[in-house]
């Protein structure tokens, strides 16, 4: 039973710190508590992890988004230009997410970014003139390009038109997640010269004051309000602009997160249909074990019901007995594994827990919910010993070699 | 005086729209078929080989399908207007591509393959002469109409001795980077009359990289019906 606890403790903080850093990561890098974006009429996601990032242009997003700034609750709005083109520098080339953004408006992007090399992106983006890049550590790899080097970019403009930029490596970055292995920063500026599209983005990105699901949609209403009266020349009759929290932005994400939860879920029934079981079989052990001295509290005249209060107050002291213990032993390992992290060292590990390494989560909530489990099922699984026992009756019990 | 020498000459030159248009028509006539062999080299791989049957109605329509090797037999590529269609035969399929993707792995987009008229995407100025390649040009420099068109800027040397062959084309990005550039030469007699038969592009975004089309057989003035230019002749293999 302590065993059993244990584990679901430690399932729950894995569980838990999936959710947080996929939650974190996707706030921080992707979408905000609330962005403000572009879909197509017909948008259908397709479960990937770029879906909260549109490519399709959100026009006067820088104007609009300081604007949006002045609102009651929020904190701070970013501009976010999302696109797909060509890295290339000294005849090798890749394809690559190019993301052009407003670096003194990122801390959080920034702190989600691990530095293996160089430096994040400075509030100009540019480095003596030049566009400043930042890319992550595998396209770095594969373009064999370090901090101080040239890197150029080729993409089609959604116009039509083919653009290039020449850029300088400052930073290169690790982020663990997969589908950034090809990912790269530009300053917005630059990035806007890129695309042909002086002014506009493809999203922006709202940090609201408390974050949190709730906090975003209360703020979502105002934020509604101001976008439609905003007019927003230039965009295809054809796409809507929404406003969309987090989770709405970041289905990918969170169908991760509901995967993990029902997996843990699965395991955790068979944990606790095979404890209930140990439990009832422990249980009757006692009451066989018992039964001369059943027959002998039955004959001096305690009911049947005081029989079952008996034992059931058995199972509780067991079951108490099997959380605390269960739930110090879990909950030191998920403190461990909350200060050093376990190391996701193949890919789809670190697609599950959006990182190359997972921090668990040691949360009041999912103690007390595991604790008030296990008892309830102790409880529970002493029902049917006590209703044994309490069928016994004296004269038969006080026979019983 | 040499310079009173070489205006006079500049003036005396065709304009820079009715060169282009001469050019346009140096390696396919208007309406035309024939066969093409592409080679795609890349470094430190073995060349890739790929004969093609061509067709070309207009500006409008190309038919490219391909005739060997035996594995990718049945590929073609259709042009029609601004739509481009790729079908695949293992797929069974008739897929929309973009202009701008490249044309069976190599250094042609499927613009560029289909790029059937010069003087209908790009305004042409006279730059003057230079020589390219050996033979005596005019150097031209074309802007792209609009930001629909793929090269903003293209540079292009054209023969002055009268064939108004095309020797050589740079293609520019917006911010005027050198993306593509592309040779033509080898000219020979192939459909009646003499024409470059040898087509070199080379890109910026890997070096080392080229890819040769080689003309084996041109007819001008084909018949050909203009249901052949649609996307369910191209899924019947007609």
């Amino acid at each position: 039973m302590a065993l059993g606890t244990a584990a679901l403790v430690l399932g729950n903080g894995l569980a838990d710190g999936i959710a947080r850093q996929l939650t974190a990561n996707l706030v921080a890098v992707q979408t905000g508590h609330l962005q403000v974006v572009a879909r197509p009429g017909d948008f259908e996601p397709q479960n990937s992890p770029f879906d909260a990032y549109s490519p399709l242009r959100l026009p006067g997003a820088q104007a609009l988004a300081r604007r949006l700034e002045a609102l009651p609750g929020v904190v701070r709005t970013a501009a976010l230009l999302y696109g797909r083109g060509t890295a290339m520098a000294g005849g090798r080339s890749s394809m690559a997410s190019i993301i052009g953004i407003e670096p003194e408006r990122e801390p959080e992007l920034r702190a989600a970014h691990h530095l293996q090399a160089g430096t994040f992106l400075s509030a100009t983006g540019r480095a003596g003139g030049e566009p400043e890049v930042f890319l992550a550590s595998p396209l770095a790899q594969k373009l064999r390009v370090g901090v101080g080097d040239a890197v150029s970019f080729v993409v089609q403009t959604p116009e039509g038109a083919v653009n290039s930029l020449d850029g300088v490596v400052v930073g290169v970055f690790q982020k663990g997640a997969p589908w950034y292995d090809h990912a790269l920063y530009l300053s917005l500026g630059p990035a806007q010269d890129l695309f042909a599209w002086p002014g506009d983005a493809t999203s922006i990105k709202i940090t609201i004051e408390g974050g949190g699901q709730a906090a975003a949609r209360q703020a979502r209403p105002s934020i509604q309000a101001l976008v439609r009266q905003t007019p927003l020349p230039g965009l295809d009759p054809d796409q809507r602009v929404l406003v969309e929290t987090f989770p709405e932005a970041g289905r990918f994400a969170f169908s991760i997160m509901e995967a993990n939860r029902g997996a843990l879920l699965v395991l955790s029934s068979f944990l606790l249909a095979a404890a209930a079981v140990g439990i009832v079989n422990s249980m009757l052990m006692s009451v066989h074990e018992r039964t001369r001295e059943i027959g002998t509290i039955r004959a001096l005249g305690m009911r049947r019901s005081a029989v079952v209060r008996l034992f059931v107050l058995e199972g509780l002291v067991l079951g108490t007995a099997a959380a605390g213990l269960g739930i110090l032993a879990g909950g030191a390992a998920v403190l461990h594994y909350a200060a050093y992290g376990i190391p996701m060292n193949n890919t789809s590990l670190t697609w599950m827990a959006g990182g190359d390494r997972l921090f668990t989560v040691l949360t009041g909530a999912s103690l007390a919910r595991t604790a008030a489990t296990i008892v309830a099922l102790s409880i529970l699984a002493a029902v049917y010993p006590a209703w044994v026992a309490s069928r016994l009756e004296p004269r038969e019990a006080l026979h019983h070699v | 005086m040499s310079n009173l020498l070489a205006c006079l000459l500049l003036a005396m030159a065709p304009d820079a729209a009715a060169i282009v248009k001469r050019a346009d028509r140096a390696v396919l006539g208007e309406t035309t078929t024939y066969t093409v062999r592409m080679t795609v080299q890349r470094p430190g791989k073995r060349d890739r080989v790929v004969e093609m049957r061509g067709f070309k109605k207009g500006d409008e329509q190309g038919l490219v399908r391909y005739t060997t090797p035996p594995k990718e037999r049945g590929t073609a590529y259709l042009r029609s207007g601004e739509n481009t269609w790729l079908y695949l035969p293992s797929a069974a399929k008739v897929v929309r591509v973009g202009a701008k993707q490249n044309f069976g792995g190599g250094d042609f987009s499927n613009g560029d393959i289909f790029r059937l008229s010069l003087i209908k995407d790009y305004d042409p100025t006279l730059l003057g002469e230079e020589a390219m390649s050996g033979e005596a040009c005019f150097k031209l420099e074309l802007r792209a109409k609009n930001r629909s068109v793929a090269y903003d800027r293209v540079l292009y040397w054209v023969r002055t001795d009268g064939s108004f062959f095309p020797v050589r084309a740079e293609y520019y990005t917006i911010s005027g980077k050198r993306l593509k550039w592309l040779s033509l030469g080898e000219v020979g007699k192939l459909g009646g009359r003499l024409r470059p038969t040898v087509l070199a592009m080379e890109n910026a975004l890997e070096a080392g990289a080229k890819t040769e089309l080689r003309f084996l057989a041109i007819e001008d003035e084909a018949k050909l019906d203009d249901r052949l230019f649609t996307p369910s002749a191209l899924e019947k293999g007609e």
